[in-house]
């Protein structure tokens, strides 16, 4: 375990330079802190709230100067102090690590440093100075030791990472403020580039993603998250028509010796990110589709209304247009192997096939094959893809009853009722509060005028002839919290009662339909939880070759996460092939250093801030949108965008490490 | 809610500023980057810098008043040691990153950031390192804004007025760090970009950074050469706003100073833009109704604004066959002087030198269009912005406010009615047409001279005049604002309104809030109302008022054009438009370039 020699963090001192190393207490926080890789020790952390020496012989002055090095090249240049106040301060330590300073110096960078910490506008410069001021505070003669002595001084192992609470967030790790910084600037074009780094599916997740960045972002301890969502959409949406001329005439650097074939299983999320990824760097990328559409869950499982096909496929496409094939109606298990593939010189395969099986309630009667019996996800697969796309009509009774409280459930019982279904029943076992489902999403859905029911659960299905007539339901009553978080529920006896009904539906979880693969000839285990088996770092399955990602590794998560695995994915693929091995990769371990600080941070914003309100996005109105697929969310004006992205407050952070090599 | 500033009480609502809490109880914070009446306060600067405590917090910060909202019970201090020193300090390091050679400086004497080096006491500069701003750039492509980026504080207040109030949004900002600049979007030279030349972003700027080209040395050239003969002429804007340059109170009519000073500095022939606004108006208005009675396009759109026709022509060109053909006051002034007047005064039309003073930035542009230069020769020589006009002055020594009075005396174009005059307030073309308009259909003046329905300030404006058999109710708008024109213009394409006559003037307020008049510290059209009524005054005490009426106008056409749109006319006083949407292909690799520079 690191042990701290000496460091502050928020003004708190830590000072253990006259112990011996074994004598210092060892603190938990810094579990993590003994290696950056395996073999290289960390030798110091600076952050926005302070600094620790974790060795004797590191040399502040030349860590504070990369530190400033990296906030004078992060800094946006728009308000005074921080713009000019690290390139002075930045200049004086560069005069100091040569030995062309003298000790008054540290007087002079301490009142800059002050000046910057106080005035600057963003989390950037309020922060940047935070780790040199406390130095020159708390271990100057230390300082003056360094600039007394040998000079001028080598430069040490130092790797810069800058992040936000946000983009921490974000499984795909989107520069969030970048992003929005070209909007306050004017250039969507850029605020778009900023987000095809990551995926292409920009317009597709500015209208469903979940935003782990809202819930993360600062701006909701003055007012409400900033919308950063609908900016996403913002731009792709302004931007929808250079996209495809973007990429048709994107020349790929370096294209790989064309032996190196990929070949990816799965056109949702997870398949089209690593297909992205694997094009731009190079490589020749084939793609296997089961079904005759591509989009995965985004096409077949998230309803028009909330996500109209034509914006997925355009953003799909864009594989096609950097040179992908994908071929459709191929599906592995029945139409070919992964050995098969192998032989037909694929040199790496990356499986992104999802959880398409649903779960069975396990009530009574249950049966798949029962008439007005359906899965979620097989239900909206039809709507989609039958009915919406092929135009073949769907008959549907007059009553439904859905179950589960995800989205898949809200997406059930809203596309139910776009579909000419009367009544429209939600049955949750939980209470609203426990609803896993967007806050939105249900909203929404009452609005449009479903019938909830919480702390409900089905204990039989009545069926006759093989069709379903009724569902008996039984109240369930909500237990204490147990260590998890979650509260458990228990039937309430004696308070059954019954539905008729027509339908069906449960929608409380997919999982991994198997057959896709012999384990045993493959080479390709599953988890005791039934999907497959990766190891985290690389997403390389027990095959050698074969890397996985997404939903089917996961479990059923969100686009975001399964995209965020295909970029890991093509990332781990491009040294597989390229090194024989999977390297390190800093970003992610500075993102774990990061994480293991954050309890340290009061992450209180103790000055005020003048409210702005979040910007509102017209909606179609409910008693309209519930009869027609039609998107319910409307864009917002470039006005809006602008004011919008004004309320970003930019909570960049400069972090820092020093390493022995 | 109650909280308080150095000591004393004061009042505020929930989420207001310090900054406009202590305005308005009248203690001064010094501000740079701030304009309130933009709406702006970007936070940039970092100057406004207060003490302040929180109800249940012992501790004192230092805060930007721009930014933090009064609460209750703050207590606010405006002028502590620490405050002081701090701000003196913010202005020492923004001097770092500034080229300061006051000296030489557009805005010497009269520059927000001179003002506030007083006001902080600042008494030395120890940072000095010319990198920092030498990186930046400097653009004079365009004929109307000249643009020194070495001299930017990045208050970002040209940034909203080209975006928030002129909806052209020409302006991006570029890079990081100390390069960090208001840049020309997709790296255009100004010149050719969506610039329209408003100038408005000039009104705004706090320093030297953004200004009028300087064609004052022109204009002195032809003064000066005994071989030339230099007509002038002035637009009505000009005379109730150049008297602020002098001291005078803003909107105060300084017309026959101006004919006094320009004959003093040399002009051999004083002139008058409202004779040709006067001929506009007859050209126009048999426009009109031309295109009223054919299946001519409607809406027939106002032609007198440059600034306006190269939006139109850079954002709308599918609709520039709605844009009336007639030139502008400006143009028609040189096409005229350089025939009939000069056949007139036999004077030879090559040597004269047509110079016009005007509120105006994209006159300057105006003037150097293809279609306005004949055979090498230009309608217009030379375009003086009101705010060059009074730096000439300066320079030669002379000071309208001191100078008594003079009046026009040629024979030929030396007279105008009040209707000319109002064109530099918005409405004010619409007004003088439907005066004349109403006389050419219905042979009757206009019961009320003033058709009050079209003034105002509102950006769009409606109204509806009826011109009785034959012709019947004409539906008229007014935008004023690029904005404006461009919202109206989406109502017009999208068929949501339908008109006969739409006026677009691009600066807030008409010309009299044009990129070439004189500048207001730390506010946006600190004079409006005042001009506006100085212009309304002039108009109401003419003794003609309408456009058909003006004696000389009925000469020009009876000795020379013989009648509107008449074959001379349509030599002399109408154009055409040009399709200048510019296409934008990026690639992403270009973009990705981009962005990992600034990364
Ligand atoms: C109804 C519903 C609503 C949702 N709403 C949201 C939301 O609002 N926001 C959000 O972030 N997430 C949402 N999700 C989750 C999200 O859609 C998934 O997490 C995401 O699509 C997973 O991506 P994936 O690429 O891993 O798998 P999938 O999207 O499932 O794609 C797998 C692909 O592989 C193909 N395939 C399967 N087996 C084979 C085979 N043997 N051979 C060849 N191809 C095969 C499938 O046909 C499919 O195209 C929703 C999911 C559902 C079901
Ligand atoms: S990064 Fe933040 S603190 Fe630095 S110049 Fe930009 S706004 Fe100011
Ligand atoms: S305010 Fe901006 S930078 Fe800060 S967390 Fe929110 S989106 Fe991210
Ligand atoms: S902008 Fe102001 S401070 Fe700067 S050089 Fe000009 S006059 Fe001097
Ligand atoms: S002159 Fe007008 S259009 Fe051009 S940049 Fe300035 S405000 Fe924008
Ligand atoms: S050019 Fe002038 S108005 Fe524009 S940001 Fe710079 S200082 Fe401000």
């Amino acid at each position: 375990m690191a042990k701290v020699i000496f460091g502050a963090w928020d003004n708190a001192v830590i000072d253990n330079r006259r112990k011996k190393v074994f004598e210092i207490e060892e603190y938990p926080e810094f579990s993590d802190f003994d290696e950056f890789n395996p073999g290289n020790p960390i030798k110091a952390f600076f952050g926005g709230h302070g600094f620790f020496i974790f060795e004797k012989n590191v040399n502040l002055l030349d860590a504070a100067l990369q530190y400033m090095e990296r906030v004078a090249r992060e800094s946006c240049g728009k308000c005074t102090p921080c713009r000019v106040g690290t390139q002075i301060i930045k200049s004086k330590l560069e005069l100091l690590t040569r030995g062309d300073g003298t000790p008054e110096m540290l007087d002079e960078i301490a009142s800059i440093a002050e000046h910057v910490h106080t005035t600057s506008l963003c989390g950037l410069g309020q922060t940047a100075t935070v780790a040199l001021l406390e130095m020159i505070r708390y271990f100057r003669e230390t300082l003056e030791e360094e600039i007394a002595g040998a000079t001028p001084v080598v430069r040490q192992h130092c790797t810069t990472y800058v992040s936000a609470p946000c983009i921490e967030a974000c499984p795909s790790k989107v520069d969030v403020p970048r992003y929005i910084d070209y909007i306050k600037d004017g250039k969507f074009t850029h605020s778009l580039g900023v987000i095809l780094q990551k995926y292409p599916m920009a317009a597709t997740c500015g209208r469903v993603c979940v935003r782990f960045c809202e819930m993360a972002c600062r701006r909701t301890q003055v007012d409400e998250a900033v919308g950063i969502k609908v900016l996403k959409r913002f731009v792709a949406d302004h931007e929808q028509d250079v996209t495809h001329d973007w990429f048709s005439s994107y020349m790929i650097p370096e294209k790989k010796d064309p032996d190196l074939k990929v070949a990816v299983v799965g056109t949702g999320p997870a398949g089209i990110a690593a297909a992205y990824h694997l094009l731009l760097k190079g490589y020749p990328v084939d793609v296997y589709e089961a079904k005759s559409v591509p989009g995965g869950m985004a096409a077949t499982g998230i309803p028009e209304y909330r996500l109209p096909n034509d914006v997925l496929n355009k953003e799909i496409s864009i594989i096609e247009t950097m040179g992908g094939q994908i071929f459709y109606n191929r599906r592995m298990g029945r139409d070919f192997t992964v050995k098969g593939l192998f032989s037909n010189g694929y040199k790496a395969i990356f499986l992104a096939i999802g959880t398409h099986k649903g779960k069975m309630i396990r009530a009574a009667g249950e049966d798949p094959h029962l008439k007005g019996y359906d899965f979620g996800v097989d239900f909206l697969l039809r709507i989609n893809h039958d009915y919406i796309d092929k135009g073949i009509p769907m008959k549907l009774g007059k009553k439904m009853v859905v179950v589960g409280g995800g989205n898949v459930a809200m997406d059930c019982v809203r596309s139910a009722l776009r579909m000419g279904v009367k009544e429209v029943h939600l049955v949750y076992r939980r209470s609203q509060n426990e609803m896993p489902a967007d806050h939105e999403e249900v909203e929404a859905a009452e609005k449009e005028g479903v019938i909830f029911h919480f702390l409900t659960h089905p204990t039989r299905i009545v069926s006759e002839e093989g069709t379903i007539k009724a569902v008996e339901l039984v109240k369930m009553s909500l237990g204490d919290p147990d260590e998890s978080g979650r509260r458990s529920v228990t039937p309430v006896d004696g308070s059954e009662f019954v539905l008729d009904t027509d339908h069906v539906i449960p929608a409380i979880g997919q999982k991994v339909e198997l057959g896709f693969i012999t384990p045993d000839e493959d080479g390709v285990a599953f988890n005791s939880w039934g999907t497959i088996k990766v190891k985290n770092d690389s997403l390389m399955t027990t095959r050698k070759g074969v890397f996985a990602g997404g939903d089917c590794v996961t479990g059923p998560a969100t686009l975001v996460q399964a995209m965020a695995q295909g970029e890991q994915g093509a990332r781990c693929i491009d040294d597989y092939l390229t090194f024989g091995r999977v390297r390190f990769f800093p970003k992610d371990r500075m993102s774990r250093l990061v994480a293991d600080v954050q309890p340290m941070i009061d992450s209180g914003v103790n000055i005020p801030v003048k409210h702005e309100y979040r910007v509102k996005v017209r909606e179609l109105d409910p008693d309209v949108r519930k009869q027609i697929f039609e998107e319910v969310e409307k864009p917002i004006s470039v006005e809006e965008a602008y004011h919008e992205a004004q309320r970003c407050m930019r909570c960049y952070r400069v972090y820092s490490v020093i390493t022995e090599q | 809610m109650i909280g308080s500033i150095n000591g004393k009480k004061v009042e505020f609502q929930d989420n207001e500023t310090i900054l406009s809490v202590a305005k308005r109880t009248g203690h001064f914070i010094p501000t740079l980057c701030e304009m309130a009446d933009i709406n702006h306060a970007p936070g940039t600067c970092r100057v406004c810098l207060v003490d302040m405590k929180r109800k249940n917090d012992p501790a004192h910060h230092i805060v930007t008043s721009c930014t933090t909202p009064m609460e209750a019970g703050m207590a606010v201090l405006t002028r502590t040691p620490k405050v002081r020193e701090m701000q003196r300090l913010q202005v020492e390091l923004l001097l770092a990153d500034h080229n300061q050679d006051c000296a030489s400086c557009i805005r010497h004497g009269n520059c927000e950031l001179q003002d506030v080096a007083q006001f902080v006491g600042l008494q030395q500069t120890r940072y000095h390192y010319p990198h920092f701003y030498l990186q930046r750039s400097r653009d004079t492509s365009s004929p109307s804004v000249v643009r020194d980026m070495s001299k930017c504080i990045r208050c970002f207040r040209c940034v909203n007025v080209c975006r928030e109030i002129q909806g052209v949004d020409a302006l991006v900002v570029t890079e990081k760090g100390l390069s960090t600049q208001i840049s020309v979007r997709d790296h255009l030279p100004l010149g050719s970009s969506d610039c329209v030349g408003c100038g408005q972003c000039i009104l705004v700027c706090p320093v030297g950074a953004l200004a009028e080209k300087d064609d004052i040395e022109e204009a002195m050239d032809y003064l000066y050469d005994p071989d030339m003969v230099t007509v002038f002429q002035f637009a009505p804007a000009i005379r109730i706003a150049l008297g602020e340059e002098f001291n005078l109170p803003a909107g105060t009519n300084v017309e026959g100073k101006i004919i006094t000073a320009l004959k003093k500095l040399g002009a051999d022939v004083v002139l008058d833009t409202n004779f040709t606004a006067d001929l506009v108006i007859m050209e126009e208005s048999s426009e009109l109704l031309q295109r009223v009675k054919s299946s001519a396009p409607l809406p027939m759109f106002t032609s007198c604004c440059p600034a306006w026709i190269s939006y139109m022509e850079k954002n709308y060109p599918e609709m520039k066959e709605h844009v009336s053909t007639t030139k502008s006051p400006q143009q028609c002034f040189g096409a005229i002087a350089k025939t009939y007047l000069a056949e007139k005064m036999e004077i030879d039309a090559c040597r004269m030198r047509v110079i016009s003073i005007m509120p105006c930035t994209a006159k300057k542009g105006e003037a150097k269009r293809d279609e306005f230069i004949k055979d090498e020769r230009p309608e217009v020589d030379v375009v003086l912005t009101t705010r060059e006009f009074a730096r000439l002055l300066k320079r030669e020594g002379l000071n309208p406010a001191e100078l008594a009075p003079s009046a026009f005396d040629n024979h030929w174009m030396g007279d105008y009615s009040g209707a000319a005059v109002i064109f530099g307030t918005t409405g004010g073309v619409m007004e003088a047409a439907i005066r004349t308009v109403h006389k050419m259909v219905t042979d009757k003046e206009l019961s009320q001279v003033e058709f009050t329905a079209v003034r105002g300030l509102e950006n769009i404006r409606e109204a509806a005049v009826d011109l009785g058999e034959g012709i019947g109710v004409v539906k008229l708008a007014v935008a004023h604002t690029l904005k404006a024109a461009g919202q109206l213009m989406a109502r017009i394409k999208s068929g949501e309104a339908s008109y006969h006559f739409v006026e677009v003037m691009a600066c807030p307020g008409g010309c009299l809030g044009g990129g070439g008049q004189p500048r207001s510290k730390h506010a946006y059209q600190a004079a409006r109302e005042e001009r506006r009524q100085g212009l309304y005054a002039i108009d109401k005490e003419a003794p003609v008022r309408q456009s058909h009426n003006n004696p000389l106008i009925r000469k020009l056409y009876t000795d020379y054009l013989e009648k509107p749109l008449g074959h001379k006319s349509h030599r002399l006083l109408h154009t055409g438009y040009t399709d200048r949407k510019r296409l934008v292909r990026h690639t992403m690799k270009e973009i990705w370039q981009e962005i990992e520079e600034r990364t």
